[in-house]
């Protein structure tokens, strides 16, 4: 049994800046009931007083209503424990209403959600703590809440200035989300959180993910084939969008042989292509530029024209240059090619290969061997344009009915022949040499002959 | 060394007539005054002016109270220790308005001269107290900062709420009563004991507790008088 212990002032709050609330703990008691009050005195104001109600607060606390509350100025509290045995005084506690305010929560927060097209997004309402007056600008709340996943730790805090709601536009669903708010008046000191709120985000955008899941997959797969197509077709895709620009060609000049052949047909090709100009190609092209062989001067006069065009062309190379080269180019021959007197007439035109006269180089011929200058066997042909003389005299007894004496030119590409009379003309066989290109078959003979050498016989 | 001499002499003469005809153009943008919604010029309504000047002392109690917590660190005076007798802010001579009910029953005029008793009140000692920080090295640059800018936003929002006065005595809301004050002179003697007395930290003490009267004040005034604004 002693006196009781010194109370301890622990501190005031006012939760609206117009009334407040100390609390104290009372020391030991001393074995005997004790009392305790509470006393104050107050700057601006003479004399000490009680405090006014011990009650509405609690117990050891008590409570100043708003007439017994002034802010800015001091309060300086001391609480008194006394028993049958004594007293006990706290130490004095200074305190301006100012200084000790904090809020009560936010009341009635409430979560909405509000499920949109491409994502969900939370509104959080809540209201005022009830005792606060803004009404008459005398306290500006302001609101901060904060925001946790399921059962995370980690708190995300937004602040919402005087507002009353707030919405959060970054949720996820499936997702629990725990949301708190706590207010300050002005420059006072924060609010607690207020209570818990839970609200659970539906999952019904799981369904659309695998559609559009499956769509991504199946425009990738797309692509990626697209991708490889085009890799493996380049070449024509290249060719197609940027068309190759033709280059030159030489005619006869196989390209592709040159690439594949040995250096000795390379050099056959190139030099055969020098020492013969490609004139010869040329007559190639011209088909017009035929000699017409006809033995009928009727048939030529009415079908000259036509018959431009039938006679086969290809019967002979032989080159210009060579016939320009010839030096005992004898006049006498020409001439003789005029006295021979008309033919009757004979309808048949050639059809066949036919020959026509060449000059040959004199220079060529070796010895005396052949009688007459103007003609000469050809030995063979090779390639397209070397021919190699026969140099040996020989002489066919036999006059096939292929051959034919030549009545006369008719302009350039026209020769008129005499039909052929058995008896006069001393004509030797070239049937026996096999036909090829350039069909070429001569003889030696003392008069002009245009010698053939037909495929069907010519009567 | 001529060419030199010439090509500086030029810039400058460059140079001052720049400055002439920009100040000239400034004065010149300076000279059209308001009147009443002219096109062009932006007038603020008594509302505006009000959230301004609310703005302003709230700002200015805000910095008050960290010049005060930082004082209170430095010097750890035990809150108990400001003896009751001693302390005395040196506005305390100006009757105000102790709570809500006290201000709300209070004239709109009389609140409004109080407001600017006390602001009026405030200029030389934060001029002072601004001196003496910048003398006294055991504060950084931060707290002499914060006097400064203390000091200017005080004069500034002196200024905002004789406008504000200016406009409701215009719109016939309160009466011309509201005169301009006297100096602080009136007050507090320069030279007077009390100032001398008064130590930097009292003085930080005081001027919290003034700088948030004055924004409760403020408040009051507004939603009485434009109440739909935000109240």
């Amino acid at each position: 049994m002693s006196a009781p212990g010194k109370p301890v002032l622990l501190g005031c709050r006012s939760p609206e800046k117009e009334t407040f609330t100390c609390w104290w703990e009372p020391g030991s008691d001393g074995g005997l009931p004790t009392t305790h009050h509470l006393y104050y005195e107050r700057e601006r104001l003479e004399g000490t007083y009680e405090c006014p109600d011990y009650l509405s607060a609690g117990r050891n606390s008590c409570f100043f209503n708003k007439n017994h509350t002034s802010i800015w100025v001091n309060y300086y509290l001391t609480v008194m424990a006394s028993n049958a045995l004594g007293n006990a005084t706290s130490d004095p506690f200074k305190v301006d209403v100012m200084e000790i305010v904090k809020p009560d929560s936010p009341r009635n927060v409430t979560l909405r959600v509000e499920e949109r097209k491409d994502s969900p997004c939370l509104h959080v309402r809540w209201r005022p703590p009830s005792n606060t007056d803004t009404k008459s600008g005398w306290v500006t709340i302001k609101y901060e809440l904060r925001v946790k996943k399921d059962n995370s730790n980690n708190w995300e805090e937004y602040m919402s200035g005087t507002q009353t709601h707030f919405s959060l536009y970054s949720v996820s669903p499936g997702v629990v989300y725990t949301v708190q708010v706590r207010c300050t008046l002005d420059h006072s000191s924060w609010s607690e959180w207020s209570n818990t709120t839970y609200v659970k985000i539906s999952n019904y955008l799981q369904n659309e993910r695998p559609f559009l899941m499956l769509i991504s997959i199946l425009s990738v797969i797309l692509f990626i084939t697209a991708g490889f197509v085009l890799i493996m077709k380049r070449k024509s895709v290249k060719h197609w969008v940027v068309p190759p620009v033709p280059g030159p060609k030489i005619r006869g000049i196989n390209s592709q042989f040159l690439k594949v052949a040995g250096s000795e047909d390379v050099s056959n090709a190139l030099i055969f292509n020098q020492s013969f100009p490609p004139i010869h190609f040329v007559w190639e092209d011209q088909m017009e530029e035929y000699l017409n062989v006809t033995e009928n001067e009727d048939w030529l006069s009415f079908n000259s024209q036509k018959r431009k065009k039938s006679l086969i062309p290809a019967c002979f190379h032989f080159d210009s240059e060579i016939h320009c080269k010839e030096s005992t180019c004898n006049q006498n021959e020409w001439e003789k090619d005029e006295e021979i007197s008309k033919v009757d007439n004979n309808n048949k035109p050639f059809t066949n290969t036919g020959y026509v006269d060449f000059q040959r180089h004199v220079e060529n011929v070796q010895g005396a061997n052949v009688k007459h200058v103007d003609y000469s066997r050809i030995k063979e042909v090779k390639g397209n344009n070397v021919l190699i003389l026969e140099t040996e005299n020989i002489q066919i007894s036999n006059i096939p009915e292929d051959y034919h004496r030549v009545k006369e030119m008719e302009g350039d590409h026209l020769v008129v022949l005499q039909k052929q009379n058995a008896a006069d003309i001393n004509y030797t066989d070239c049937a026996l040499h096999k036909p090829r290109k350039p069909h070429v078959c001569t003889e030696s003979s003392n008069s002009g002959y245009v010698d053939t050498i037909p495929a069907p016989p010519l009567m | 060394m001529n060419g030199t001499f010439r090509s500086v002499s030029l810039v400058w003469v460059v140079l001052s007539g720049c400055l002439f005809f920009s100040s000239r153009r400034t004065s010149v943008c300076a000279a059209p005054i308001c009147t009443n919604g002219k096109a062009g010029c932006h007038v603020l309504s008594l509302a505006n002016l009000f959230d301004r000047v609310i703005q302003h002392s709230a700002r200015i109690h805000g910095i008050s109270s960290d010049l005060h917590s930082e004082f209170e660190q430095y010097f750890l005076p035990s809150k108990n220790q400001i003896g009751r007798v001693g302390r005395i802010c040196h506005t305390s001579t100006i009757i105000t308005p102790n709570g809500k009910e006290n201000a709300q029953r209070m004239a709109r005029g009389e609140l409004t001269e109080v407001i600017l008793k006390l602001l009026v009140a405030w200029r030389d000692p934060l001029w002072h107290f601004h001196q003496s920080m910048a003398h006294h090295h055991d504060f950084n640059n931060f707290s002499s900062n914060k006097a400064l800018e203390m000091n200017d936003m005080v004069h500034e929002l002196r200024q905002g709420v004789e406008k504000v006065a200016e406009k409701m005595q215009v719109q016939g809301i309160i009466s011309n009563s509201v005169s301009s004050l006297a100096s602080p002179e009136d007050l507090l003697p320069s030279d007077s004991v009390e100032w001398q007395l008064m130590k930097d930290y009292v003085l930080l003490y005081c001027f919290r507790r003034d700088s948030n009267k004055v924004q409760n004040y403020l408040k009051i005034l507004k939603c009485r008088i434009v109440p739909d604004h935000g109240c």
